[in-house]
């Protein structure tokens, strides 16, 4: 029974993680209609700079969260205005591409700027808290609990900033409909720049709060950031509850799939190929996800 | 850069052209074993970039799959002649090729619904299933550890792989610049621009679609077996993201709309990162700098910039981009 209750705490806690990278790629989606293919190593980025922060500035392990929070959303920012402009008008022909080429130039920019500044190896930041707290059945590393909290605190900021902020009724108002949302004053470039920097920063929280977890490495933003795609296509492309629900829902059927197929190497391939292959029965049966909003119909 | 005279009234990118051929076919009496290796490899890439370009800057089908194929046909052939033997190679890579062009058909035909983004993500998915099942099934593809592979020629000179991997893209460049020429390119074109408008005029968008799943398939496996039994040892690591990046950057980079362009941008990207070895992963660094830049500034690529000189300042527009309705209504 215990092994069971750890594999399920072990999935809710990388599911929330999983939740909160997906939700800001689903922010960005909705929002600027484009799929970052940088999401990945913008969480990598946002597990560097928590880290750095917290070695080198003293900042408590969870200032290093806020910091990383904030450093990705000025980077996301700054990315959004020099690089993706030309999807709004109509300099750009083709803007799926157009966006799936740039935010994939930033991965290999920046996993390789990686390599290059912080090296191959892994580095482990400092927990955010020490020792194990065990509870009958269940027995749970402080430090997985916080970073679950912290991520169930960010999911839930974020889902209230959208739906009872004036800023997130205008973000969603572009999300339904660009030329609408102008007709009433709503500026729709300058909620696509927030949009990207939103995004960008539940990117690097997650990867901050997962870096005492796992180690860091330059590599630690390509899995993810696959679960990330499965999760926004099956929760529904746009629709951040849907990606919430896929992802904690990703992460235990993986943590019990893991845990219970025989022949544990096969296991794990094929439990991250299970998720792909989810993705794509979804895009072959129901493209608009389980929990599709309608506006955001594949076209 | 084999196709020559892709089209009158373009003497720089002629001219052009048949000079690189030149320098690439005097290459292996000057260049070393170490360059003629570099530069076997880079056939390898050049068929992979263009071949792409034909499916993602012609056809507008942004696939992540394509490293797969070549992993598919690769790992076909090389399993057909472990287990029945070296006399069977040519049955092998018949088969390899056969089989990606199969899968590449069926592919085809499961996103004919699906477009930009979704597209992107299916195929994404489909080349991680694929890599995923590489790595598991240990007993038969000998996962990570990789599968030794018996090469095509005995020998260790590369001289005669560097000439029959500039033959497979003299090849296939003339192929597909024929495929292009024809109507059939013509209609790609269309359906990549507007693929409601093509079927509305008449055009089979399906066929057309399904087809060039097929032709970019079976190229991409070709690239595949002759890496195999070239380099003699296969792993998943074949179709990582970052070695699908590399092919992207390099179309993207030589002319995503151009077949020459993206071997050419091929060789810039393969030898630039040869000769600059010693900067390790700054050289990345900079391909993913150079693919933003390229993209945001200059977005059909080099190639146009070359075709460009010693011509006329015509109107802006590169003969491949049919943006005009007048352009497409030749679709009817």
């Amino acid at each position: 029974m215990s092994y069971f209750s750890l594999l399920t705490i072990n999935g809710l806690v990388i599911g929330l993680i999983y939740a909160l990278t997906a939700a800001g790629l689903t922010l960005i989606f909705s929002v600027l209609r484009v799929v970052n293919f940088g999401h990945g190593a913008l969480y990598m980025v946002g597990g560097y700079v928590s880290y750095y922060a917290i070695r080198y500035l003293g900042l408590p392990p969870l200032g290093g969260v806020v910091i990383a929070m904030g450093a990705l959303f000025l980077f996301g920012i700054a990315f959004e205005m020099l690089v993706m402009r030309p999807v709004y008008s109509d300099e750009v022909e083709r803007k799926d591409e157009y966006a799936i080429i740039v935010t994939f130039g930033l991965t290999i920019l920046l996993s390789n700027l990686a390599i290059v500044v912080f090296g191959p190896f892994s580095k482990s930041p400092p927990p955010f808290m020490a020792g194990t707290l065990i509870l009958g059945p269940i027995v749970l590393p402080y430090d997985r609990l916080i970073a679950a909290l912290v991520a169930i605190a960010l999911l839930c900021a974020t889902t209230w900033f959208l739906a009872r902020t004036t800023l997130g009724q205008a973000l969603d108002a572009v999300s339904q409909s660009r030329e609408s949302a102008a007709v009433i004053g709503i500026n729709p470039r300058r909620m696509c720049t927030i949009a990207f920097g939103l995004g960008s920063a539940l990117a690097g929280g997650a990867g901050a709060l997962i870096a005492p977890i796992f180690a860091l490495s330059p590599s630690m933003g390509d899995l993810p950031v696959v679960q990330a795609f499965i999760i926004i296509v099956i929760g529904g492309m746009g629709s951040v509850g849907g990606s919430i629900i896929g992802g904690i829902l990703l992460g235990l059927a993986q943590s019990l799939g893991v845990g219970y197929l025989p022949d544990p190497n096969r296991a794990l391939a094929y439990t991250q190929a299970f998720g792909a292959l989810l993705l794509i029965i979804t895009l072959l049966l129901r493209p608009t996800g389980l929990f599709g909003r309608a506006h955001l119909r594949l076209e | 850069m084999m196709r020559a005279a892709t089209s009158s009234g373009k003497p720089a990118a002629v001219w052009v052209q048949a000079i690189l051929l030149l320098f690439a076919l005097l290459l292996p009496l000057w260049g070393g074993a170490y360059w003629v290796h570099v530069g076997a490899l880079l056939w390898y890439y050049a068929l992979l970039a263009s071949s792409w370009a034909l499916l993602a800057g012609f056809a507008g089908q942004f696939s992540f799959a394509h490293m797969a194929f070549a992993a598919l046909g690769g790992y076909t052939s090389a399993l057909i002649v472990l287990h029945m033997g070296i006399s069977y190679l040519p049955a092998a890579i018949a088969a390899g090729i056969v089989l990606a062009m199969v899968v590449g058909a069926l592919i085809g035909f499961m996103v004919l619904r699906l477009s930009g983004p979704y597209l992107a993500l299916f195929t994404l998915a489909i080349s991680e299933v694929f890599r995923m099942m590489l790595m598991a099934e240990e007993q038969i593809t000998r996962g990570s550890l990789g599968l030794q592979v018996p090469r095509f020629f005995s020998g260790d000179s590369d001289v005669p792989y560097y000439y029959l991997g500039l033959a497979l893209v003299a090849g296939s460049l003339l192929f597909m610049g024929f495929l292009l020429r024809t109507r059939i390119g013509l209609f790609l074109r269309a359906i990549r621009e507007d693929e409601d408008a093509t079927r509305a005029s008449g055009v089979n968008t399906t066929r057309y679609k399904i087809l060039v799943f097929v032709v970019t398939s079976g190229i991409a496996s070709m690239a595949g077996i002759y890496y195999a039994h070239f380099i003699g040892i296969l792993t998943p690591n074949m179709l990582i993201l970052p070695e699908m990046g590399i092919v992207i950057a390099m179309a993207v980079i030589g002319g995503i709309e151009s077949l020459p362009g993206a071997v050419i941008g091929a060789a810039i990207v393969y030898l630039l990162s040869e000769a600059l070895r010693e900067y390790g992963e700054l050289r990345f660094v900079l391909l993913g700098l150079a693919l933003i830049l390229v993209q945001r500034f200059a977005r059909n690529g080099l190639f146009p910039l070359i075709e460009r000189i010693g011509r006329r300042p015509a109107p802006a527009r590169a003969d491949t981009t049919a943006k005009s309705t007048a352009e497409k209504s030749h679709a009817s």
